[in-house]
């Protein structure tokens, strides 16, 4: 027998705990009907088609929606992987002959993997009946900005509650404290640009920008559109190759959360 | 038995979210923000409003005039806008009037039309000091219905709309990709017309006509896969 067929056993199973019916469904009704209610082309007369672009897809990606999609992608980590470590699944899933990088990655597969497809997939149709003209001539702008909100805080939460529920080994604790993360992030991500403003320095919103690419895309974008107004002045503005710059440095982050969260359940984590 | 149960759950996503378009598509759309003006047309002469439109948000334009008169929506992308602007910065380099700044800003199409008419017109001559002087030369030459009607024969592509000539007009217009929608009212007649033109804007959660076919797929295909899991289901317990 291959390794291919106990990882489909294991892939089955957790896709079957994270989606029982009708979650999945659910979820694809609230990310269908809310992809048309949030999409906002307020582009004025002053913004670019770039803009109005980057514009449409950060409404698509704001609060309502990505609070939803954080939500289903941290009670598939936390809750998930939690509840599989307290009531002692893991040890079952162990016993399968794979090793237990494998087991993660089929847990991640769904709870990650699946939600990310689902979201995105969603998103890129409605976009598609919705606008085709800026899917279609503003495909690097509408995939930086996906690429941007997945990364922060999407993937870098996952990554964070990932840590948090093999170092508790329980999901509950780790969901709270992700949810909490979540709005902290949102709070801040509002006020680093009025105290960029009042301070007069770029430090910490570089440094946000670090943390929540989109922030730098926002800085980008917007000054394209308005001549920096919006966006604390002159504080910054930034160029495009700073932009792949920052957003590299954010998918950094995320992928080294998740090596030290496969490094940890491989040789580390105890049961 | 785990494909036929795949899917089923591919279906039952695809039901959910075809429910999500059909739900969408009952929302009813609401006219918002009217905008009315009065305008008297000079012989030959032709006015023009803009905005941007999506196919979100589209418009619902109604015109009355005292006499017949010929109605356009035209349409043009932000970015076909930015290659005529450049265009008509490139014709006209050393005009460094803040007027024709302006125009070509809000104007973009009639100069256009204007420049593609009068190629060798050069633009400082229209919009120097004369405009202070004789504003009413300057209107006709960049309002003329034959420039309208040259521009337009040019680009037919941008045309949205075009009813045959009257005096009452009513339509409702959602485009198809975000653009900036130009209202145009030509007075081809030798007398003066007065119009009444009133645009609304009205907000849509979706374009009907373009997710009808979506959810009415997306639901046929979640029902039909549900279906067959259900055989597949009654079959396999008949079996056993």
């Amino acid at each position: 027998m291959g390794k291919g067929r106990p990882f489909l056993e294991i892939f089955t199973y957790v896709f079957d705990e994270d989606y029982r019916f009708p979650i999945l469904e659910i979820f694809a009704f609230l990310f269908a009907l809310a992809t048309f209610v949030f999409a906002d082309f307020a582009g004025g007369y002053d913004r670019t088609g770039e803009t109005m672009a980057y514009s449409l897809v950060n409404t698509l990606c704001e609060f309502p929606l990505m609070f939803i999609f954080v939500v289903l992608i941290l009670k598939n980590v936390a809750y998930g992987l939690g509840g599989d470590l307290d009531r002692g699944v893991m040890q079952t899933l162990f016993s399968y002959p794979l090793k237990r990088r494998h087991i993660l990655t089929a847990r991640l597969l769904s709870g990650l993997g699946i939600a990310v497809l689902l979201f995105f997939g969603i998103q890129i149709f409605g976009l598609f009946l919705l606008a085709p003209d800026i899917l279609a001539t503003y495909s690097s702008t509408v995939f930086l900005t996906y690429a941007a909100h997945l990364c922060s805080p999407a993937l870098l939460l996952a990554g964070l509650i990932l840590l948090l529920t093999l170092r508790l080994k329980r999901g509950g604790l780790a969901l709270i404290i992700g949810v909490i993360l979540f709005l902290a992030g949102l709070i801040f991500s509002g006020e680093v640009t009025y105290i960029a403003y009042a301070t007069d320095s770029d430090v910490l919103l570089k440094i946000w920008a670090v943390i929540n690419p989109n922030t730098v895309l926002q800085a980008y974008y917007y000054h394209m559109g308005t001549s920096g107004f919006l966006f604390g002045g002159e504080t910054w503005v930034p160029s495009f190759s700073e932009v792949l710059l920052y957003l590299g440095a954010g998918y950094l982050i995320v992928a080294v959360l998740f090596i030290v969260g496969y490094v940890y359940f491989d040789r580390r984590l105890e049961i | 038995m785990r494909w036929i149960t795949l899917l089923w759950r591919i279906g039952t996503v695809a039901l959910a979210i075809g429910l999500a378009l059909l739900v969408a598509w009952l929302i009813p759309s609401s006219a918002e923000y009217p905008y009315r003006m009065s305008r008297h047309i000079e012989p030959g002469q032709y006015m023009f409003e803009s905005g941007v439109y999506s196919p979100q948000n589209g418009l619902q334009i109604s015109v009355n005039a005292t006499d017949e008169v010929r109605v356009y929506l035209l349409g043009a992308s932000s970015l076909e806008l930015d290659n005529w602007k450049t265009l008509l910065r490139e014709a006209y380099p050393d005009s460094e009037s803040p007027d024709l700044e302006i125009f070509i800003e809000f104007y973009t199409v009639p100069l256009l039309f204007l420049h593609e008419a009068y190629p060798e017109q050069p633009l400082p001559d229209l919009f120097g000091p004369q405009i202070i002087t004789t504003p009413t030369k300057t209107q006709s030459m960049v309002w003329n219905v034959t420039v309208l009607d040259k521009g337009l024969q040019t680009h037919p592509e941008i045309i949205l709309w075009n009813p045959p000539p009257g005096s009452t007009f009513s339509h409702e217009l959602f485009p198809e990709a975000v653009l900036n929608i130009m209202a145009v009212v030509a007075n081809p007649s030798s007398n003066t017309v007065e119009v009444d033109v009133e645009i609304k804007e009205v907000l849509a959660v979706a374009p009907k006509d373009r997710i009808i076919f979506p959810a009415q797929l997306l639901i046929s295909i979640g029902i039909g896969l549900t279906i067959i899991w259900l055989f597949s289901r009654k079959f396999r317990k008949s079996i056993f």
